[in-house]
């Protein structure tokens, strides 16, 4: 029980429950099966690319490019797919979409891994060059008419729950488990393979991960391209789920993920952050941005209230972490129980 | 030598007169984009290559390849040195062609521009319609998919874009004067990001909390068809109305489905033709005709309002399932 309430985790847990309360007392709409079954639809997107930006983040670099990554990779699969005359299964969509994801991925993890170059500056250069390939030489726009297998998945729902009071009704897609399958995914490699005790302790310190004998190099190709896959998985993901592809829908949308990330009490220094707590802060950023006008609160004063529940939930996080960085350095002095305390926070934390 | 040099200005004066009258169709107008691989000003092309065909006079359209005004201003400097007659320029930033479009005009070429109402170095700025105008004709659509009657509300990109929140606020107006059975919710206008996914989760949000919600005007394109999704997925079909600014190839789904009643635009491709239209009678001399009234002859141009500078038509279009092929153009 201790450790639970010491957990980051916890406190967001809470701010996520009082602000659904909040909400309910307001509209009386929140905890309706149709605003649940939308919410979790709004989060397929936002979701998927966090678990990215969780790796990289933890692994102490930070990347602005995935939605670069996820617009370009969704513009080419789709238009290679009606190139191709494509009717089969699509599957194919996404493989394309990551494949390519994948390949864009690459560059980014080969100008960071051999060339050690600061991975903001990195990730901002490829981005804009992926956004300036998409819109100059491949002259990007709108495509409606999306190929056959695409429109046919946007129509496929797990199920539909229906408001007979409000007379409206709301599916959730099946992509949705493509979110569910990377969580796993993710959740497996962090919490369960050298790999992911390497991004832990790249994030904690690089030097000390280096001497520990990690594979430096690796890892980071690994967690750069890993991005870029998924990146190529979401684009594609929020095409079937829009039916359209729209060549600007996801830009300005990295920065939210990454404060979701960062709420959910990932250290933007790298070595700290967890599955759980990463879900948490998308799933508060998702409830936060789609109950605005159900809460009533007036259009010219979203962006306030937006702003100031960002800062109390990572205010809040940090304020935790920075209590239990006093401990390790007031049980430091006591000897014994301090030294254990500071092994397991140069390890990391756990993974979920 | 004082006699060759008298007639060689002599010579000069004729070719000039002559040139001026009797090769009129010589006449060498330039049309001037912001970007040319833009779809918008791909379209824009189309007009002038139609006013070429129609006149037979030598227009063309010239434009950068990305938009970026020093390259503009290149383009310009090129078509000055080849000796163009006019200009038809839509300039990417109106002061910062002051001083290109100057040197034009102190050669003695015509400049006419178009979406610059606040160009100084021009002869005439060619506007396709008011602002106050257009947001009144998309709330006429809006109030006619309703049947005149019920609670609507409208959507911005952000409550700084500026022409969305003049569009939305002279829909409000119109509402206020001429639909008295209609009621704007207290939200008024709502961001949308100009993105349609979040048009469509806000337009959900609208429904959940309005279930008696019958309307919803956008301006930015993907306000109506995000919103027409929304009303599509949550069974609001024939319940809830949508009608806003947008293109064909982003609402053409809507259309079809009927969740998407009207949409609004503006052709540039018949811009380009009124601008074209207009540096020609410059060029003939028959500036004195340029008054409120000014019949351009091409639809939504027939009637113009002169303010200072700028002639203003009513260029709008609007689409519905029933016409969307003529304007599947992008």
């Amino acid at each position: 029980m201790k450790k639970l309430t010491r957990s980051t985790e916890f406190y967001i847990f809470l701010v996520f429950i009082a602000l659904t309360i909040f909400i309910e007392i307001q509209s009386g709409q929140f905890f309706t099966s149709n605003n649940i079954v939308d919410m979790l639809r709004a989060m397929i997107v936002p979701g998927i690319f966090s678990i990215g930006v969780l790796m990289v983040l933890v692994s102490g670099g930070i990347d602005i490019s995935f939605t670069a990554i996820a617009l370009l990779s969704m513009y080419s699969a789709t238009k290679i797919l009606m190139i191709w005359n494509y009717e089969g299964n699509v599957i194919m969509a996404f493989i394309i979409s990551g494949a390519i994801g994948l390949l864009l991925g690459l560059i980014n993890a080969s100008l960071i891994a051999f060339y050690n170059l600061p991975t903001i500056i990195v990730t901002l250069g490829t981005s804009s060059m992926f956004i300036g390939f998409m819109q100059g030489i491949l002259h990007s726009r709108v495509i409606s008419d999306i190929p056959k297998p695409m429109l046919e998945f946007s129509r496929a729902e797990l199920f539909r729950v229906y408001n007979k009071e409000l007379g409206v009704s709301s599916g959730l897609p099946v992509v949705f488990l493509i979110l569910v399958a990377l969580i796993i995914i993710a959740w497996f490699i962090l919490r369960y393979t050298m790999l992911g005790r390497g991004i832990y302790a790249l994030g904690g310190d690089r030097t000390a991960a280096e001497r520990a004998g990690f594979n430096i190099i690796a890892i980071q190709f690994f967690i750069y391209s890993f991005v870029g896959l998924i990146s190529g998985i979401a684009g594609m993901t929020r095409a079937i789920m829009m039916a359209n592809v729209h060549p600007t829908n996801l830009m300005g949308m990295e920065l939210t993920v990454i404060a979701a990330v960062v709420l959910g009490g990932t250290s933007i220094t790298g070595g700290r952050g967890t599955i759980t707590g990463t879900l948490l802060g998308v799933a508060l950023i998702t409830v936060l941005s789609n109950s605005l006008i159900l809460m009533g609160i007036p259009t010219t004063w979203q962006k306030v209230f937006t702003g100031a529940l960002i800062i109390i939930g990572t205010g809040l996080s940090a304020y935790q972490t920075m209590k239990e960085k006093n401990k390790v350095h007031g049980g430091m002095k006591l000897g014994k129980k301090g030294s254990k305390e500071t092994q397991k926070n140069t390890t990391g934390s756990s993974a979920i | 030598m004082k006699k060759a040099v008298l007639l060689a200005v002599l010579f000069c004066l004729a070719l000039g007169l002559f040139a001026a009258t009797a090769w009129a169709k010589d006449w060498k107008i330039a049309t001037v984009v912001k970007d040319s691989t833009n779809p918008w000003f791909i379209r824009m092309e189309e007009g002038v290559k139609e006013f070429a065909a129609d006149t037979g006079i030598n227009a063309f359209q010239k434009g950068p390849n990305k938009c970026d005004v020093a390259l503009q201003v290149q383009v310009i400097e090129d078509l000055i040195a080849q000796g163009v007659d006019a200009l038809c320029v839509v300039p990417i930033s109106p002061p910062a062609l002051e001083p290109v479009l100057k040197k034009a005009m102190d050669k003695g070429i015509v400049v006419v521009t178009h979406e610059a109402s606040n160009q100084r170095n021009t002869y005439y700025d060619i506007e396709a319609f008011d602002n106050n105008a257009y947001g009144a004709f998309i709330m006429d659509n809006l109030a006619k998919a309703m049947n005149y009657e019920g609670k609507y509300v409208t959507m911005v990109a952000y409550l700084t874009s500026r022409t969305h929140n003049e569009w939305a606020e002279a829909g409000i107006a119109r509402q206020k004067e001429k639909y008295p059975n209609m009621e704007l919710i207290p939200e008024e206008k709502v961001e949308s990001e100009d993105n349609q996914e979040t048009a469509y989760e806000r337009a959900k949000e609208l429904m959940k909390k309005y279930p008696d919600l019958k309307g919803i005007m956008g301006t930015s394109s993907n306000d109506a068809p995000g919103a027409a999704k929304a009303i599509e997925e949550m069974g609001k079909k024939g319940k809830v109305f949508t009608a806003g600014s947008s293109i064909v190839p982003v609402a053409e789904k809507f259309l079809e489905n009927g969740t998407l009643d009207t949409i609004t635009f503006w052709d540039p491709a018949k811009a380009a033709y009124a601008m074209n239209v207009l540096a020609k009678m410059i060029l003939e001399g028959r500036e004195d005709e340029i008054k409120t009234g000014l019949n351009l002859g091409v639809e939504g141009y027939e009637n113009m309002t002169l303010k200072g500078k700028v002639l203003v038509g009513s260029g709008w279009i609007a689409v519905t399932k029933e016409n969307m092929a003529e304007y599947d153009w992008f």
